[in-house]
């Protein structure tokens, strides 16, 4: 199986704060190429497990992106370049330089849904 | 309950007592045993759950709904609906074009569930008003409603393609002063301007497209006589002083903010400040005691201008 980069998403629950919500589609609208790359959830502290992936990941605040278990994005939204540049910085040495030729592409809405569905975005908000 | 204690709260002022404002949101729907996607379409259920909520938790002032999906939904934007929590926002008409090119317009009131929203405002506020409990209209802030419109390219654009961010922001302010109209007309004593996602970004950012796209809606506010709020979520502490310097009567934060800091904060500038019952910590998962976390924010927040709400 390829190497991925790993992206957990700590939220309060993206459908109720939209915050998290945009935290979640940061990730999710990321280009086809750069999907294939990646393997994202959304950790919604309403839940038990949420609260094992806060504690574990060490997080602070919500909602906050982390990338192969570096916090990097806490309680700001990034931008497309950033994002790229923050999973670079940490990606398997196979994903380095095509990650790098995807820097200027810029976020892609036409499978959106399909990838929050795919994340579990909203699925596991519920408490228990 | 105590409408007049709660708008001298948000105003900054001294009470005897501090007023109480659970926002409920969909919460209202649970407790009268409905599903959430069924109570924000059907303004005599929204009715129903809104009046009940407020007088089992004996409320000061209540939020007629916490749904930042309605201006963009009346905008075109597609919803997707759940039974247990408010709807999110599907698409982003200018995910590719600005608000012009998309051919949007401001919203007029038998637009998108507005007319739903009047009614239920018109059956709810005379049993509120029986109540002493105060209707509260909560828009969705310029920042939110743009990240909406656009999707999150917006917090991209920001920085790369300013004019375009520009663009969608002013639109959405204008936006947000017409929903504020309608809130105002509504009845409600309190309007919110509700903009979770401006504490995600730089104070610099919220400087250049928070402070100004937010300034029409609280003229309208203030200018009908009544009481302007600024809600924002998750970690602010970057922006408080700009959140500050809006031209709101009060502001509100979430549990992530301290309660001391926040205080001190709200008295230098003479605001009315809200918050910050543990609404996950406490109230969702019970790790920390509920009445213990109350009482550390009622102790904290004292009597001058808090209102205590959940966070």
């Amino acid at each position: 199986m390829a190497e991925k980069i790993r992206i957990d998403v700590l939220t309060l629950d993206s459908v109720q704060c939209a915050a998290c919500g945009y935290m979640m589609e940061s990730i999710a609208a990321l280009p086809d190429e750069v999907q294939e790359m990646i393997e994202y959830s959304e950790w919604s502290i309403k839940t038990k497990e949420g609260v094992g992936k806060f504690m574990e990941l060490k997080g602070k605040v919500l909602p906050s992106i982390c990338i192969e278990g570096d916090l990097v994005f806490e309680s700001i939204i990034p931008q497309y370049e950033e994002l790229i540049d923050a999973m670079k910085k940490r990606a398997p040495a196979s994903l380095v330089e095509s990650l790098a030729l995807l820097r200027d592409r810029g976020f892609d809405f036409d499978r959106l849904q399909e990838n929050l569905e795919k994340a579990g975005s909203g699925l596991k908000t519920k408490i228990g | 309950m105590a409408k007049q204690k709660l708008i001298d709260a948000v105003r900054g002022k001294r009470t005897e007592g501090v007023p109480w404002v659970p926002y409920a949101g969909v919460h209202c729907a649970f407790l009268i045993n409905e599903p959430a996607d069924k109570y924000l379409q059907d303004p005599k259920i929204l009715a129903k759950g809104l009046v009940e909520t407020a007088k089992r938790y004996k409320a000061d002032g209540i939020p007629l709904v916490f749904d930042l999906s309605v201006e963009a939904h009346s905008l075109g934007c597609e919803l997707k609906w759940w039974p247990d929590n408010v709807p999110s926002v599907t698409t982003h008409p200018c995910s590719g074009k600005t608000p012009e090119e998309a051919g949007l317009s401001l919203p007029t009131k038998d637009m998108g569930r507005w007319p739903l929203l009047f009614e239920a405002a018109r059956i709810a506020k005379p049993q509120l008003d029986e109540l002493d409990c105060a209707l509260i209209g909560g828009i969705c802030g310029p920042l939110t409603l743009a990240s909406h419109l656009a999707g999150v390219r917006i917090f991209t654009d920001v920085y790369r393609n300013r004019d375009f961010a520009h663009e969608v922001v002013d639109f959405a302010g204008r936006v947000g002063a017409v929903a504020a109209g309608f809130y105002v007309e509504m009845g409600c004593e309190i309007v919110a301007i509700i903009d979770p996602v401006s504490s995600q970004i730089k104070p610099e950012t919220f400087r250049e497209y928070v402070s100004p796209y937010v300034k029409d809606a609280i003229k309208v506010i203030n200018d009908a006589g009544c009481t302007s709020d600024f809600f924002v979520c998750g970690n602010a502490t970057k922006v408080m002083e700009d959140v500050c310097a809006l031209d709101t009567h009060g502001f509100a934060i979430d549990e992530q903010m301290n309660m001391n800091f926040i205080r001190d904060l709200a008295m230098k500038h003479g605001k009315g400040f809200g918050g910050n019952l543990k609404l996950t910590l406490a109230l969702s998962l019970g790790l920390l005691s509920p009445r213990e976390d109350a009482i550390v924010s009622l102790a904290a927040g004292g009597n001058i201008g808090f209102t205590f709400a959940p966070g």
